[in-house]
């Protein structure tokens, strides 16, 4: 099913349950994003930002925070779920099934698994249940969550 | 001194705890602490595509109602991960997944991030021997309020594997 991404601005009433997006989007992920992100959190892991270290694992080579796979694929997604959100509520089932190196391109997918109303306070605005998927290049999932949003209600 | 004479002589300031150190019930209150400033939350916003205004149009903020810029929330969880690698991860292992997140609030440009973390649960690792499964509760708070909570499994090195 194709996405809305060019459809225009989504509000509340424009989320259908069931409905899956691509969202326009990918980005390669490069070393500068990868340590400068790393290191801008404090994130101490030398296995993200000291390639030496990493020679003799497995992985032959720095891998990317998991911190910054779930902030980029979830950005990816932003423009379309969440240009009009109040704030964001709840992140769920955060899980990443294969590692990201530098230099793979991650897209993101994203389903809408419900609608709700919100609390009485929030009367001009709904709340969005999503499940998103990161996948790279090689089409391989790198990210896998799930996410509520406070999202306004289209103006009358 | 050469190289050779330094590595000698050198004690190793280890930064590492392991499975054995992560008894049910353990708490870390992690050090440091961090203001999240308008250049952090700019460049995260902007390099991971994130775009809802509020996280870096300051006019747009202010016009939603928001005290002033609001720090993308991807942000808060990434920094709340980050205090807490020292003392919880840095042994290096799987990061097995986030459960059980909530944001408690919107964090505002100059708020200032600390993190606490209790050990939920550690076992053995039945298919890795010598790595164990840790879960630990970790809350980020600005103060002493809660702005973030959640739960994260590593897989972690038993003292004995590394």
């Amino acid at each position: 099913m194709s996405g809305p991404q060019t459809d225009g601005e989504l509000y509340f009433e424009d989320f259908a349950v069931g409905e899956v997006y691509e969202h326009a989007r990918g980005k390669t992920v490069t070393d500068v994003d990868g340590v400068l992100l790393c290191n801008l959190a404090m994130n101490t892991a030398s296995g993200h930002f000291d390639e030496e270290s990493m020679k003799d694992t497995p992985f032959g080579e720095r891998i990317v925070f998991g911190g910054i796979t779930a902030a980029l694929v979830i950005g990816l997604t932003m423009q379309d779920t969440a240009e009009h959100a109040v704030r964001e509520l709840t992140l769920d089932r955060l899980r990443f099934p294969s590692p990201v190196f530098h230099g793979d391109t991650l897209y993101a997918f994203t389903q809408v698994v419900s609608t709700d109303d919100a609390d009485e306070d929030e009367k001009g605005a709904g709340v969005v249940g999503l499940r998103h998927w990161g996948v790279n290049q090689r089409d391989q999932i790198v990210f896998e969550a799930e996410r509520t949003v406070l999202v306004k209600r289209r103006p009358a | 001194m050469n190289v050779t004479t330094l590595r000698k002589q050198a004690r190793r300031r280890e930064r590492v705890h392991y499975f054995e150190d992560f008894p049910e019930g353990r708490r870390f209150e992690h050090h440091w602490g961090r203001t999240l400033t308008e250049a952090d939350n700019t460049l995260l916003s902007t390099l991971t595509l994130a775009y809802n205004p509020v996280y870096f149009n300051r006019e747009k903020a202010l016009a939603a109602g928001h005290a002033d810029t609001v720090i993308n929330p991807m942000l808060v969880l990434m920094v709340a991960v980050g205090l807490s690698v020292e003392d919880l991860s840095e042994s290096g292992g799987a990061f097995l997944g986030i459960d059980g997140l909530t944001f408690h609030r919107p964090v505002m440009v100059g708020e200032t991030l600390t993190a606490a973390s209790t050990v939920v649960s550690a076992r053995r690792s039945g298919s890795r021997p010598g790595m164990g499964v840790v879960t630990w509760h970790t809350q980020g708070r600005i103060g002493e309020g809660p702005v973030v909570d959640f739960r994260r499994t590593n897989l972690i090195k038993s003292r004995e594997a590394r």
